[in-house]
């Protein structure tokens, strides 16, 4: 017996404690329920997505900065930690920085006619037009074919001067001479940026289209009766009103814009080793990271320039963030420069010490 | 300002997007791989599901029906990939991953070397009683399958013994000569006597000779007594008398004219083939195959029947046999149903069934028996003027060599010297500066690896 009143604690203290707890659960459970279904459910519910992006997205990400880390051969696996050298070794390779050039050339030449043309053909669908849905589905179509087929028809749409190809017929036909598709640069740039532009443009497209849509029609009532012009109703009502769904369109076309891989992989059937052209001349930087993981079997090398590539996308897409921000001005104090917003700041002091 | 707190949503919504974007480019490991059949070896009614992977035109669809026949009790799945450059990237990616491979892989002998560093992926077959067979194959061949530890992890199917496929239309215009047997005689000899026959085409016809030099390359450098590594498995290619001599031969010929500096596995479509581009052709027993798929796409696109285009295949190989791919059956560490697995790989690497892959995939069979049966036994092929092809590859097998393939061949050969070998093509580089950049290469990308 006294080893069992030795363990437990006095009697008076349990009581307390009993009566405590009892008064706590008969007073507040309901409202502790409450308070916590109102701090702990929205997490729940949105926590599949982080818990799916934990395994499919972070992890990877994480595990990709171990290996590179690491000297790691793709098939040996692990040898030893070298710290930030592969990082350094990538940043002092040419073909790193080559392959950041053409993905930054071939991202240009195929962003930016991209969205261009995507506007205007939004703004085209956006018209009161017969068989609407007809030519909505229309534009969509070249995006249901897979990258992988629209870079096999295009490799032979675009082929080097002496082979038969159309893109050659046609630039004869014009009457200038044929053109080396595959083995010049800008030309083997050009062909890869249409690849991506014929596939994504429709979609794009359809994404404004469908934000266009939702402006009130009464805002261009109003600046037609004021006197505006279809073009300046485009800049002045439609880019505005569908500036957040823009910078979405502008963040994702620069996200797959910087990954290009299976076009230029595809490009050129010769070269199986993934340089992308005799002289690496349309050789993407994920086509240089697979070439270094995939067939130099370095993985550590390949791992650090995913990361690398993985920062530069995250730069580029802010910096089209902050630029299509500015671009298409929205309402608000955005409207006004740093410089207006200080002016008037001023004058409203100046004013109030006038006042006193 | 309440957009400060959507804006921060924002940012973390591009993050996350481009996290996720990047992240799904990275890894790949799908596929959970065949054996979950988990049925113990020593049962041998019990139902069992083998798979296994192949690439190219293999030729063992009708085997695999075959085999399900004579055991009821077998499933076979079968995955086939388009091309050994892919099937690399494919067995690669899944023996990194530690999973995913099927319980048969087919590897090829290009990049078997990089293999036979991590041969524990896959089962030593002495266990499965591969030495009693030893003498069905070419020595060289079982030889190539065995790993420095003397662990065997291949099943050899085909080899690929070079002869010469080429126009006889044109070089008959040419006054070279158009049978057969005038053809083996005029191109016997070493590749300097090629070329020059080359160039006496050249001249007659104004036209290139070979369709373009990374293939020539390939012909002359696996018929080397040591290639890119010593048979010690050095690296040696800096200072190499010999390749750098070859190097000079062929980049005289491409001097001449004799190249007709195609892009390789396009051959403008195929018509290249068909509009008389070039005359001849390097051509180990599978690359007949892939002719006669280019020519007939070709024709087709160029406006040209196939009657007007006479390809030939002659017995002879510049400075004699040289061999040119070929592959093995391995049975995968990770296989739950190994037993069953190697007893399908053995059967299907028979002299038999290696019979009936030649004529469905015009593989050359790599076992003696098989290889002395096409000899006695011609068949002709139709396409290239009915030349009895079993029986010319099975000469042209004779005398070849096993050469020491190192882990980074594959990448010396496409990496190094492709680049190299296309800017001597264009005319962008004489034989040394094209010389230059490939050591160039060799030490940024093999060297300094």
């Amino acid at each position: 017996m006294s080893s069992m009143l030795g363990q437990g604690p006095p009697e008076a203290v349990v009581e307390t404690e009993w009566a405590e707890a009892e008064r706590r659960r008969s007073l507040t459970w309901r409202q502790r329920l409450s308070r916590f279904d109102l701090k702990a459910s929205p997490y729940l519910y949105i926590s599949p997505f982080f818990i799916v992006f934990g395994i499919v997205g972070l992890f990877p990400l994480v595990y990709t900065l171990y290996v590179a880390l690491h000297d790691w051969d793709l098939l040996s696996g692990k040898e030893a930690f070298v710290g930030f050298e592969n990082f350094a070794w990538a940043l002092g390779d040419q073909f790193f920085w080559n392959s950041i050039v053409n993905t930054v050339s071939i991202f240009l030449l195929s962003t930016i006619p991209q969205l261009i043309g995507a506007l205007v053909i939004a703004a085209l669908l956006d018209q009161q037009i017969r068989a609407k849905t007809t030519w909505r589905m229309g534009v969509l179509l070249p995006y249901v074919v897979t990258p992988v087929a629209v870079a096999l028809i295009f490799s032979s749409v675009f082929r080097n001067a002496g082979d038969a190809s159309l893109a050659n017929n046609i630039v004869e036909a014009l009457g200038f001479e044929p053109i080396e598709w595959k083995r010049e640069r800008l030309p083997s740039h050009i062909a890869i940026a249409t690849m991506v532009n014929w596939r994504w443009t429709g979609y794009n497209a359809l994404i404004l289209l469908s934000a266009m849509q939702a402006v009130p029609r009464d805002l261009y009532e109003a600046a037609a009766i004021d006197g505006a012009g279809a073009i300046k109703r485009f800049f002045s009502v439609t880019l505005p009103s569908i500036r957040p769904t823009l910078i979405f369109v502008v963040v994702t076309a620069t996200v797959y814009g910087l990954q290009i891989f299976a076009e230029p992989r595809l490009y050129d059937v010769s070269n199986a080793g993934g340089i992308g052209g005799a002289d690496r001349q349309f050789q993407t930087t994920v086509l240089y990271l697979w070439e270094l993981a995939f067939f130099r079997r370095n993985s550590g090398r390949a791992s650090a320039v995913a990361w690398l590539l993985f920062l530069l996308i995250i730069s580029i897409g802010l910096i089209n963030f902050v630029i299509s921000k500015r671009l298409v001005a929205g309402e608000g104090e955005n409207q006004l420069s740093r410089r207006e917003r200080r002016a008037l700041a001023r004058a409203e002091k100046d004013r109030k010490a006038v006042a006193r | 300002m309440k957009w400060s707190r959507t804006r921060s949503a924002k940012f973390l919504a591009v993050g996350a997007a481009a996290a996720l974007l990047l992240a799904a480019c990275g890894g790949d490991n799908e596929e959970p791989g065949g054996g979950d059949d988990t049925s113990a070896p020593e049962q041998n009614d019990e139902p069992v599901t083998i798979t296994i992977t192949t690439f190219g035109t293999f030729g063992y669809e009708e085997l695999y029906e075959e085999y399900m026949e004579l055991h009821p009790n077998v499933t076979i799945e079968a995955t086939n990939i388009d091309t050994g450059g892919n099937a690399r990237t494919d067995t690669f990616t899944k023996i990194a991953a530690g999973s995913g491979l099927t319980d048969i892989v087919a590897l090829e002998e290009g990049w078997l070397g990089a293999i036979m560093e991590v041969s524990d992926a896959f089962e030593d077959l002495r266990d499965y009683g591969i030495e009693d067979r030893a003498s069905d194959w070419l020595d060289w061949k079982y030889q190539q399958a065995t790993d420095p530890d003397g662990r065997v992890i291949g099943y050899g199917t085909d080899i690929g013994p070079e002869g010469i496929c080429y126009r006889a239309d044109l070089l008959r215009e040419a006054g070279i000569g158009s049978t057969r047997e005038e053809v083996a005689a005029a191109l016997e000899g070493d590749w300097a006597h090629f070329f020059d026959v080359g160039r006496q085409y050249r001249e007659a016809t104004g036209k290139a000779w070979f369709d373009h030099s990374g293939f020539v390359w390939n012909g002359i450098v696996n018929q080397m007594e040591e290639g890119y590594y010593t048979a010690d498995g050095e690296l040696n290619v800096e200072n190499n008398a010999e390749l750098r001599e070859a190097f000079d031969v062929l980049a005289d010929a491409v001097a001449d004219g004799l190249s007709a500096a195609q892009a390789a596995w396009d051959w403008n479509g195929g018509q290249s083939f068909v509009d008389g581009t070039f005359a001849t052709f390097v051509c180990p027993g599978w690359m007949l195959g892939v002719i006669e798929g280019n020519a007939e796409a070709g024709a087709e696109a160029a406006g040209i029947s196939l009657d007007d285009v006479e390809w030939d295949f002659a017995d002879v190989f510049p400075g004699g046999a040289a061999n040119w791919g070929g592959s093995f059956l391995a049975i995968s560490a990770t296989s739950q149903v190994k037993e069953q697995a190697a007893a399908l790989a053995d059967w299907l690497t028979q002299p038999e069934q290696q019979l009936k892959q030649f004529e469905a995939a015009g593989t050359f069979p790599s076992t003696i028996a098989a290889a002395q049966e096409l000899a006695a036994n011609p068949t002709p092929r139709p396409f290239f003027n009915d030349a009895p092809v079993g029986q010319i590859l099975a000469s042209r097998a004779e005398g070849v060599r096993a050469q020491f393939k190192g882990p980074d061949d594959s990448v010396i050969q496409e990496n190094v010297f492709g680049p190299a070998l296309q800017a001597l093509d264009q005319g962008t580089a004489d034989a040394d500066a094209a010389w230059a950049q490939a050591i160039q290469l060799l030490n940024e990308l093999v060297v300094n690896n």
